[in-house]
């Protein structure tokens, strides 16, 4: 393949796929990826990505921190959503059942005020098992949502796991919030 | 904002396949056609990807358009083949107008030309993705770019959309979301730097 002697920035492809950019510079970038094999192969990419994450995530294969307004999406869309919300403090019997899509966990929180959020995992047992940085969150939905892969919790028989929510600045870290699921294996 | 044109590969390949194809007609150079047809279709596909969100339209759309592209050059009704990709660009864009008002030529157009088509070895498909290993890809990610990512490429929302949902600005999700697929191109090897390569 001819490489590009002036190849459309990344950023821009990516704007072009998400229809964020003018429709005159729209055009532009399609006269060059109909005659640059390089800039269109680089498109493909961005498109075999968007392909795969789709796939991947309905496989249940993925787990992430997800928005309340994304979960009322893909349950509008006809997927399975099991759904525990919890209180600070509070703990929650926990499962999968074989007809589930996806489990969330709903963690409530007063984050008014909070800029860095961090999720600590614990098991009881062993102590911390995994610190998620930097979560993304929305202060005005008082809540985080968690949610495990569901191909990962289909594995498993029983656990019993500990979620902390800690509001991090330069001078502290300070937990507002402990959250424990007791997955049990679906009967039956 | 202008953009240069990519002067050096400038298609000068593809229009090299076109002007063999009208040299032999009404004969057919099956490897030049099958050779267009692999380098184009994919941008076709591409492009009726981004336009009608539809993986099985798009794919119809780059059958069409290279079936009536390879019809018009055996036919000579292609005056300039060193403009081939600016033709094959300019009936994608019909076609997509068309399907929207509902015309769909797709299947006139197959029951017309079938014989036509080239192997499917030619389908052009460069990019196919192992899901564990996106999965792992994904899974190295951290935790905000991971769900920016979710929401715009899974939910297909723009950046304006997840960023009211993530409790951040526009221009900051462009950021993130330019950062995160930079971070999958290098794991899945698609970019020059594989230091983030997983297998």
């Amino acid at each position: 393949m001819n490489p590009c002697a002036a190849p459309l920035p990344i950023e821009r492809l990516i704007e072009y796929w998400f229809d964020e950019i003018a429709r005159d510079e729209d055009s532009v970038i399609e006269e060059h990826l109909f005659i640059c094999a390089a800039c269109s192969a680089r498109l493909q990419q961005l498109a075999a990505i968007s392909a795969g994450i789709k796939q991947v995530v309905a496989a249940g294969d993925f787990g992430a921190i997800l928005t309340g307004p994304f979960v009322t999406r893909l349950k509008q869309a006809g997927l399975r959503v099991r759904e525990y919300r919890v209180p600070p403090g509070g703990s929650v019997l926990c499962t999968i059942a074989p007809q589930d899509d996806l489990v969330v966990g709903r963690l409530r929180a007063s984050l008014g005020g909070v800029g860095r959020l961090d999720v600590v995992i614990h098991d009881p047992a062993d102590g911390a098992l995994a610190r998620l940085e930097d979560v993304p969150f929305n202060a005005e939905a008082g809540e985080v949502i968690f949610a495990p892969g569901a191909a990962y919790l289909r594995t498993l028989d029983t656990l019993s796991q500990c979620l902390e929510l800690v509001a991090v600045t330069e001078a502290d870290a300070r937990v507002i919030g402990k959250y424990t699921f007791n997955h049990h294996r679906y009967p039956g | 904002m202008p953009y240069p044109s990519p002067k050096e590969s400038a298609g000068a390949d593809e229009a090299a396949l076109a002007r063999r194809i009208m040299a032999v007609a009404p004969s057919r150079d099956r490897d030049a056609e099958g050779e267009l047809y692999r380098r184009l279709a994919p941008r076709v596909r591409l492009y009726g990807l981004k336009h009608l969100r539809d993986a099985a339209a798009a794919a119809d759309l780059a059958q069409d358009v290279l079936l009536m592209t390879l019809q018009r050059l055996r036919s000579g009704e292609i005056r300039e083949p060193d403009r081939v990709a600016s033709f094959v660009l300019g009936t994608s864009r019909q076609m997509v107008i068309d399907r929207r008002r509902g015309e769909t030529r797709h299947q006139r157009i197959l029951t017309t030309f079938a014989a036509d088509l080239p192997p499917s070895e030619f389908s052009g498909d460069r990019y196919v993705l192992d899901n564990a290993r996106l999965r792992r890809c994904l899974e190295v990610l951290p935790e905000r770019e991971r769900t920016i990512v979710l929401l715009s490429f899974y939910d297909e929302r723009s950046a304006a959309d997840v960023g009211s949902e993530v409790g951040l600005s526009a221009a900051n999700v462009r950021v993130v979301r330019h950062r995160s697929i930079e971070r999958l191109r290098r794991c899945l090897g698609w970019s020059g730097d594989d230091s983030e390569r997983v297998r």
